[in-house]
């Protein structure tokens, strides 16, 4: 059974120990002094339990996180002693020969790009040569595999270090290495007491921290001690982590978003308003300095346009049916008929996006294509903004229907039989009663449903098609915001280019837009709630 | 259940023969899906003064006040039986448009209800919805008349367009009985109006019903005995939905016949 495991179990069974030595020692303490005690026998056992097993365990989890680097350093830190002579001899050869240094001198003075590269390569040929010539005879005198290790590692270039190292520790724990060479079967064998002292220490260290934790919470049950409010605080304390952790993910969330929108703004030389303001989006940027037409224009305009053009579509859509339904729904129908057109609605709401864009893609569009050649607009294509903003419109009229259904219910009944009793008909009640009352709450639903609508991807990738054209005529097809985003991040991606970065650009935009929208939302329902709790 | 239809109510018509009589009430029944909730009521409810309904908590006494408008029709499963008149037409004939019969018996809830609407839309909501007045100048008129009836006026002459809804408990009410006023019912029902009041307010409502009883039929239904006494110059007695007792308010409270209506009264029950 492997450590840890072992080291677990134990901590399970002390702290159950824990809390029957506190609750028993709370208990003989009342009956020796005959006092009552503060807290129930069980808070007293809940505290000893908690100070026992808490501390233990966060470090435990410590070590599970940061045991692994921490035995990486230290093996960095054995080869680097190990090999420190060769790498001083290897450094001041270097400092006095007379090949690297004039090379060196030429680099620097050199502006021709192919002096400057012919340097480059004598130099490390040099470098390479005067690094084997120090291993070979450190081998010679017999020095230890460790420190050859040690000065292969340093004399590494940065970048392939972190891949001799996973090699090693692979090579050390049954994984599988990418090669197996002198250098790190050596390190590994370095790799397996560090690790094991690394792990037995960290369990006696828990164990330790435990019985310490034991033994000071024990001595403190006393009948005057406030054991309920401590294990109170203790719980109070988990669930604001839990809460911490979703706040602390979405600032991690946005944090990202930020600095990667931050690089793309210095790749763009701080042209902000060209990106918010520019009306020519083609992210596709020179590789090399010949190319033609790849000039990398990303003026955001027309994305903009595309995602605005076709949440309107959608919301003319979701709008009036959603809230027709809701009405239908909450003031007209029958117990039995609302039982049953309710849930059916609400699939609406389960179907994945992406089955609505083969929806969007293979019925809709073609249906408008052929509408729109028969009224006679001869340049239709299938993929059009129409044909995706009316399927998103469909795919959020659950989201207006039941947003609003809530609200409209949520109208007093004092205020329905109020008109009634002034001999108003139902559709009056509803026009001039019902929806003024309750239209705060649905103007909560409407927002909500658009910012909804602004941030669906999958629909628009299929069904609106990737030109990003900026027109206002819905016949023909544009992108989104979230459609680039797709585009811009699958397939093979560096993430240095201007053109990936810009993603994460929009991917701010878009952020902050539906931020804004949801907490102007959130505020409307809010102001509404309060009028009648 | 059975012998429902052996459950006479006593009636006393002493008082009526004295006033004229507005609301006739002929072997009314009222069900909730299978439960009776009303059984065999017969009375006559006069024409300008105020007939008070008491009795305990669920003894049905509400229900008969909704069948005068019909407003039990809004809930699905109540079913009314048995006849009632107003000036001697029958208000549960097919030939009487619920929506024209409310415009006739006007109604007071529990909690003041003001529409989410500026006072003067409050008041002007009902005058529009029946094409009462062709012009604005007609409907102004209508408001003001409406909320001084309901002495009102003084108080939100200056702020007509404010929300209804952010006067005070007693102003509320107030603003909805002129409401109710102002489409010229002929009965006005009202359904424990001050319960939701402090005493001031509600000492303003019970001035206010007094004076209105000069114009219309008001029938109250109340939990306050004292109120009853106040306010109304008959009262019905109701228990588990048998009206027990009506008579002129006096002689319930002084001289009852039943004694029901009597350890109700002294507080022996309720």
């Amino acid at each position: 059974m492997p450590i840890n495991a072992l080291i677990l179990l134990m901590m399970l069974v002390l702290i159950s120990a824990a809390f029957y030595v506190g609750r028993s020692r709370a208990l003989r303490t009342a009956d020796r002094e005959s006092v009552s005690l503060h807290s129930l026998p069980n808070y007293h056992g809940y505290f000893v339990a908690l100070w026992t097993g808490v501390p233990a365990l966060l470090l435990m989890a410590a070590m599970a996180m940061f045991g692994p680097s921490l035995t990486g350093n230290v093996i960095e830190l054995r080869l680097n002693q190990a090999a420190a002579p060769l790498i001083e001899d290897f450094d001041s050869r270097q400092s006095e020969d007379s090949l690297i240094l004039s090379a060196q001198r030429t680099l620097e003075a050199s502006a021709d790009v192919n002096a400057a590269t012919q340097a480059r390569a004598a130099l490390q040929n040099r470098r390479t040569a005067i690094a084997e010539n120090i291993a070979a005879s450190a081998r010679e005198n017999g020095a230890s595999s460790l420190t050859l290790a040690g000065f292969e590692y340093a004399n590494l270039p940065p970048e392939r270090r972190g891949l001799f190292m996973n090699d090693a520790r692979a090579l050390a724990f049954n994984g599988q290495p990418s090669e197996i060479t002198p250098a790190i079967e050596a390190t590994a064998s370095a790799f397996r007491p560090v690790d094991r002292f690394v792990r037995y220490g960290g369990a006696a260290l828990a164990v330790l921290l435990a019985m310490a934790g034991l033994a000071w919470s024990r001595s403190r049950v006393k009948a005057g001690f406030r054991a309920r409010n401590r294990v109170e605080a203790a719980f109070m304390g988990f669930l604001m982590v839990c809460s911490g952790i979703a706040i602390l993910t979405t600032i991690g969330i946005v944090a990202s978003l930020l600095f990667e929108s931050l690089r793309f703004f210095e790749a763009i030389n701080w042209r902000l308003d060209q990106f918010l303001f520019g009306t020519q989006w083609s992210p596709q940027t020179a590789i090399r300095a010949d190319q033609v037409g790849q000039t990398g224009a990303f003026g955001a305009v027309p994305l903009f346009a595309g995602t605005f053009m076709i949440t309107i579509i959608a919301i003319l859509v979701a709008g009036p049916i959603g809230l027709f339904a809701a009405i239908y729904l909450s003031e007209y129908a029958g117990k039995r008929t609302r039982k049953i057109v309710k849930p059916v609605m609400e699939i609406l709401a389960g179907i994945p996006t992406v089955v609505y864009g083969f929806f969007a893609l293979l019925t809709v569009g073609p249906a408008i294509r052929a509408a729109a050649e028969f009224v006679g607009f001869e340049s239709a294509v299938t993929q059009s903004a129409l044909s995706a903003g009316l399927v998103m419109g469909v795919m959020i009229i659950p989201f207006v229907s039941s947003l609003s259904d809530d609200v409209i219910n949520a109208v007093p009944q004092t205020l329905r039989d109020g008109a009634y009793a002034m001999g108003a008909t139902k559709s009056e009640t509803v026009k001039q009663v019902i929806l003024p009352a309750a239209l705060p709450g649905i103007v909560g639903a409407f927002l909500l449903a658009i910012s909804r609508a602004v941030g669906e991807t999958m629909i628009v990738v299929m069904a609106a098609g990737q030109g990003a054209n900026l027109t206002a005529n819905p016949l023909e097809s544009v992108t989104t915001i979230t459609v680039q985003i797709v585009m811009l991040l699958t397939g093979d991606q560096e993430f240095d280019s201007a053109k990936t970065l810009s993603a994460f650009a929009l991917g701010l935009v878009l952020f902050i837009f539906t931020l804004a929208l949801n907490v102007i939302a959130l505020r409307v329902v809010q102001k509404y709630r309060e009028k009648y709790d | 259940m059975a012998d429902s239809g052996n459950r006479a109510s006593t009636v006393y018509h002493d008082a009526a023969k004295t006033l004229k009589g507005k609301i006739t009430l002929d072997g009314v029944n009222v069900f909730y899906g299978p439960d009776q909730a009303i059984y065999n009521v017969s009375m006559v409810i006069p024409d300008r003064s105020v007939t008070a309904f008491i009795g305990p908590s669920g003894c049905g006494k509400s229900t008969i006040l909704r069948t005068i408008n019909r407003m039990n029709e809004t809930i699905d499963i109540a079913r009314t039986k048995g006849s009632i008149r107003i000036d001697g037409e029958e208000i549960n004939s097919k030939a009487v448009d619920p929506v024209i019969l409310r415009a006739r018996v006007g109604m007071v809830f529990q909690k003041p209800n003001p529409f989410p609407k500026s006072i003067y839309d409050n008041v002007a909501y009902g005058p529009r919805i029946h094409g009462l007045a062709s012009a604005k100048r007609d409907l102004d008129g209508i408001v003001e008349t409406s909320l001084k009836k309901a002495g009102l006026w003084d108080e939100v002459a200056d702020r007509l367009d404010q929300p209804g809804t952010g006067l005070s408990g007693g102003q509320q009410q107030r603003l909805v009985i002129a409401r109710a006023i102002a489409v010229s019912p002929e009965v006005i029902l009202m359904d424990e109006p001050c319960s939701a009041l402090d005493p001031i307010a509600t000492a303003k409502i019970e001035e206010l019903i007094d004076e209105l009883r000069e114009n219309y039929c008001i029938v109250i239904v109340t939990h306050s005995m004292a109120q009853a006494a106040r306010v109304s110059q008959m009262t019905a007695f109701f228990h588990m939905g048998d009206l027990v007792e009506y008579g002129p308010t006096e002689d319930i409270f002084t001289n009852p016949h039943e004694p029901r209506t009597q350890d109700y009264i002294t507080g022996r029950f309720g």
